[in-house]
């Protein structure tokens, strides 16, 4: 280790130290956040889940509020924020959460916390190779730490807090180690951004994400009505055009614009009003180029990036190319991405229903989480729900997720992780569905599943007889639940 | 036993080498290079060549098998199929004399692991001894695996049966009968195909080994007769299978449902491939096989038979009867019972959507300006490595497992495999593993609907039609012909097509 502090060393005694705030005015803004979360179990979805305790750090902005990362209080049963140099500790709730941006407005019950705090101002996205300092409470501790970084790149990233949306991401060269998240990333006085995901040190050494200011301006903004909208998508897939070929057969001119659209997901935003094989050639007036680019305020940017920028209710107008024919198309931006299946959702309960100690759970993010799926064809549905439009047929993938062994169910074994077809004809499209199945009487339920099985049978007085029985053994309280 | 087993070590050791090596308890009272079955013994050397799924038009670096083989009747050699799989050149070697001899392949087949030699010149093998096989192994019989030392000298490891059941073969999909025995089995320089003797009769080949068990699996005499009688017909059929999928009717709850009183047993039948003899014996989802062959089956699919006791019902049709035959079968079909006839044929290879594993033919390939197109087979996929299930693209893999689901017409998975980077597929590169749906508006189902599409093109474009995204690719079809040339030689690709009949070999 040592031969790597010594050229840092070095450097940090090298780099001047121009135009940075004084750390006392940043720390006058610095919030150290301490929660108590619980973690629900999808394996015992029952259960009140697991609890554990977290520490992030959050900075004051105008209006009195504390913006903080949605991954710091998710999950959260008590908040507790500190300040610098005051030992007590102030209960805080959630005011706006932001899972799709990682973003969250926390505000102190006691609003006398914001005496003698400085809120924060916002500048726009740092330049390359210029520094910035990054505060926070890396690995616990209760001062504030200072790293410093450069900013390396600025690119489209996932965010892997929801795991399932990507925005504009800067990287830096300071690592950001857990304890940092939330923390204001800040140049010249001023925020460039808020400190929230890095790398474990065997994948990359001294990388560091944070969230800029455009993504934090579009969440302010968003919730100025009071109410936090998802982010709005075309959901669209689009494939580059290159090929000479393609733009000959489509008719097209050699003028490198242009974009082919391969699907349109159901439900989406644009289903209905775009087609596979329309050619986007401009959207909102910002010509796209075959390569899938627009150019926005001088730099080129990916096409999704001119939605990024917009709310729900807005409007995206498209110029398109329709079977050889120009077409102007408008996408009321009513919806967000259609299927939040694949993102870890937080502040949610597991859904399931429990019948004759059969456990019925619908497949999502948080249940493949906490269980390895090795049925091989419900781990395909899982992962070609989207491509392979599977969700047309089932919006929802009901699976036998359990057994919980008993008597009424010694032969049930061999359909565990099996995706639920129909119970006594019915077909099962949600999870409401079996509940709503095994809620109507009938002598014997018929569980058929997809694929070639055998129907699995449970008499209606066997289960009943089983009941008690099963809840007391396993310690389940409640038999189901199908409200997140 | 002890001065011999120290004797016996110090031999292993100046001849090896190899410290690991323990003394095998050999039957002290008989000296082993005059055991009567060291006469049907033969070393067979195989260097294979298996072709590259991934690259369809190369082979792969050529690899050498030993074994030993066993002389059958006709002066023929028996050993395992996996011993020459992908075979460029096998040969025989006699194990006191080391005179070799170059052979063919005169049957194999690769579901029951089974294959005949012939040298060139059958007096290669005169004075040996043709091995007759062992009718009454059973559980609990004392057999000896047989293995050669470099002098020639027959090495024994003695064993005993200790499960007589239906069990996987290295084929995909495939089990027939097997003996499991117990021996603490050290490797010679061989580790394909060992002859398994219970006397001075041949038991089986040793097909797997486990060294941490200590358990061997082999393909047993009743399969190697049924192999045997098989070969000696023409056309040879494979072993048949019914073509079902079923379930055990254990569960009193469903018993109830099925409508099946105390004393009736049976299998549920919870699927029946396409073109299969169980469906042309009229075989439907939702029956209950009790019977085959007049014997009764239990709920497990288990039934007894007079030798082994109780092994899965599917010997009966796989191995216990002759080729061409037929078997009475009796289900339990919504409360009543009716009689069918089960024809006893093998997979027709026509209904298979992807095939299990191709060996000793070259992949099936068609490329068209760059982009290369293929048809989904099991030896695709294990070009992903052990864990392919898992590695291989997720979409080929559900099809392949899941094929007997799709439509009986549906044909040959057909799909763009690579993309070769040329001028005709520019910005195509990252696209792969995406099965095909048309080509110029044909539908597609088999690599000669490939080709002849492309004969096709649409004003002057070929328009491939994807399942997945991009959806469509299109080429300039003057290009493609015009740059096919160029491609071939940048690529060094012998032929850009492989369209040869699955049925013939390439050897």
């Amino acid at each position: 280790m040592s031969h790597f502090l010594r050229p840092l060393l070095l450097l940090a005694l090298l780099s001047p130290i121009v135009g940075i705030a004084s750390p006392d005015l940043i720390r006058k803004s610095l919030v150290r956040i301490q929660t108590v979360s619980q973690d629900p179990d999808y394996t015992t979805p029952w259960n009140t889940g697991v609890i554990g305790q977290g520490i992030g750090a959050g900075f004051v902005i105008a209006g009195d509020r504390i913006l903080t990362n949605a991954h710091v209080v998710s999950n959260a049963r008590m908040i507790w924020i500190t300040r610098e140099g005051d030992p007590n500790r102030y209960a805080a709730k959630i005011k706006f959460i932001a899972h799709d941006s990682d973003l969250a407005i926390l505000q102190p019950l006691n609003l006398d916390f914001f005496k003698s705090m400085r809120p924060l101002e916002f500048n726009g996205i740092p330049e390359i190779e210029s520094t910035v300092m990054v505060y926070g409470y890396p690995i616990g501790g209760d001062r504030a730490s200072v790293t410093r970084g450069i900013v390396s790149r600025v690119d489209f990233q996932d965010y892997s807090h929801s795991g399932a949306d990507s925005h504009l991401v800067i990287q830096i060269d300071a690592a950001i180690n857990p304890g940092n998240s939330g923390g204001p990333v800040v140049q010249d006085g001023a925020v460039v951004g808020v400190a929230f995901q890095g790398y474990s040190g065997d994948v990359a050494q001294n990388t560091g994400y944070m969230i800029p200011t455009s993504v934090i301006k579009r969440f302010l903004k968003d919730i100025e009505d009071g109410h936090y909208d998802h982010y709005v998508d075309l959901a669209l897939t689009w494939f580059p055009l290159y090929n000479p070929a393609a733009r000959h057969a489509l008719g097209l001119p050699d003028d490198g614009q242009g974009v082919t659209v391969s699907t349109v997901f159901g439900g989406g935003s644009s289903a209905g009003i775009v087609k596979p094989g329309d050619v986007i050639l401009a959207i909102d007036g910002h010509a796209v180029a075959s390569d899938g680019s627009v150019q926005i305020d001088g730099s080129d940017v990916e096409l999704a990036e001119v939605i990024e920028r917009k709310f729900k209710g807005e409007k995206a107008t498209l110029k398109i190319i329709r079977d050889g024919k120009p077409l102007k198309l408008v996408v009321p931006l009513t919806e967000p991405f259609p299927f939040n299946l694949f993102a870890n959702a937080y502040d949610v309960k597991p859904r399931y229903v429990l019948f004759g100690g059969l456990l019925f759970q619908p497949l999502d993010q948080n249940f493949v989480n906490d269980t390895p799926l090795k049925n091989s064809r419900t781990r395909y549905y899982f992962d070609h729900f989207l491509e392979d439009n599977l969700y047309k047929e089932r919006p929802e993938i009901v699976i036998l997720s359990n057994v919980l062994s008993d008597p009424v169910n010694a032969y049930a074994d061999e359909f565990r992780q099996a995706m639920v077809d129909t119970i006594n004809g019915q077909k099962i499209k949600t999870l409401d569905d079996v509940a709503a199945a095994f809620a109507s009487p009938a002598e014997t339920y018929v569980i058929e599943f997809v694929g070639a099985s055998r129907p699995l049978v449970l008499e209606a007085k066997a289960v009943a007889a089983a009941r008690s029985r099963i809840l007391s053994r396993y310690g389940v309280g409640s038999e189901s639940n199908l409200k997140p | 036993m002890t001065p011999f087993r120290t004797i016996l070590f110090a031999v292993a050791l100046a001849v090896t080498g190899n410290l690991r090596a323990e003394s095998p308890s050999e039957p002290a009272n008989k000296p082993a290079a005059t055991l009567p079955v060291a006469a049907s013994l033969v070393r067979v050397n195989s260097t294979n060549q298996a072709f590259n799924f991934v690259k369809p038009w190369s082979k792969r670096p050529p690899f050498t098998r030993r074994g030993i083989g066993v002389v059958i009747d006709n002066a023929r050699v028996l050993v395992t199929a996996e011993l020459i799989a992908n075979h460029s050149y096998v040969e025989l070697e006699r194990p006191a004399s080391s005179e070799k001899i170059a052979a063919e392949v005169e049957r194999v087949d690769y579901e029951s692991n089974l294959a005949i030699l012939k040298p060139q010149d059958p007096k290669f093998l005169s004075g040996a001894r043709p091995v007759q096989l062992a009718k009454d192994v059973q559980v609990g019989s004392e057999v000896n695996v047989v293995q050669l030392e470099n002098t020639g000298a027959v090495a024994l490891t003695p064993g005993v049966v200790t499960t007589i059941t239906v069990a996987p073969y290295p084929a995909d999909g495939v089990a027939l009968l097997a003996y499991r025995l117990t021996a603490p089995l050290q490797y010679r320089d061989n580790s394909f195909t060992m002859p398994v003797f219970a006397g001075d009769r041949l038991a089986g080949l040793l097909m797997r080994y486990d060294t941490r068990s200590q358990s061997a699996d082999l393909v047993p005499g009743a399969v190697i007769s049924s192999f045997l009688a098989r070969a000696a017909r023409q056309p040879y059929t494979g072993f048949p299978r019914a073509g079902i999928a079923f379930a055990p009717t254990r569960d009193p709850q469903f018993r109830r449902y099925l409508g099946m009183t105390g004393g009736q047993t049976g299998v549920y039948v919870v699927s029946v491939a396409h073109g299969s003899p169980a469906e042309k014996s009229g075989l439907k989802k939702g029956d209950v096989v009790m019977r085959v062959d007049g014997s009764d089956i239990d709920e497990d699919g288990n039934y007894t038979h007079p030798d082994y006791g109780k092994i899965p019902f599917s010997y009966l049709v796989s191995t216990a009867s002759l080729p061409g035959g037929e078997l009475p079968i009796r289900v339990l079909r919504n409360g009543g019972v009716i009689d069918l006839t089960l024809p006893l044929e093998p997979r027709d290879p026509s209904t298979i959507l992807s095939e299990s594993a191709i060996v000793d033919r070259a992949p099936r390939y068609y490329i068209l300006g760059g982009l290369v197109f293929q048809e989904l087979s099991r030896s695709y996929l294990r070009e992903w490595g052990g864990d392919w299930r898992n590695n291989a693209p997720a979409r080929l893999v559900y099809l392949d497992e899941f094929q007997d689901e799709l439509p009986s017409d549906r044909g040959k998975i057909v799909f763009l495999s690579q993309v070769l980077p040329a001028d005709t597929t520019v910005g195509y590169e990252d696209v792969g593993a995406n099965v095909v749906e048309r080509i110029n508006g044909l539908p597609i189902r088999s690599l000669e609907d490939v080709a002849e599409a492309a004969k096709h093109p649409l004003n002057g474009f070929h328009k491939i039609e994807l399942e997945a995204d991009p959806g469509v690719l299109y080429l300039d079809a003057a290009e493609v012909g015009r740059t096919a040339g160029q491609l071939r030689s940048s690529y060094g690709l012998p032929a850009v097509e492989n369209l040869s009949d699955p049925a013939t070999k390439a050897h």
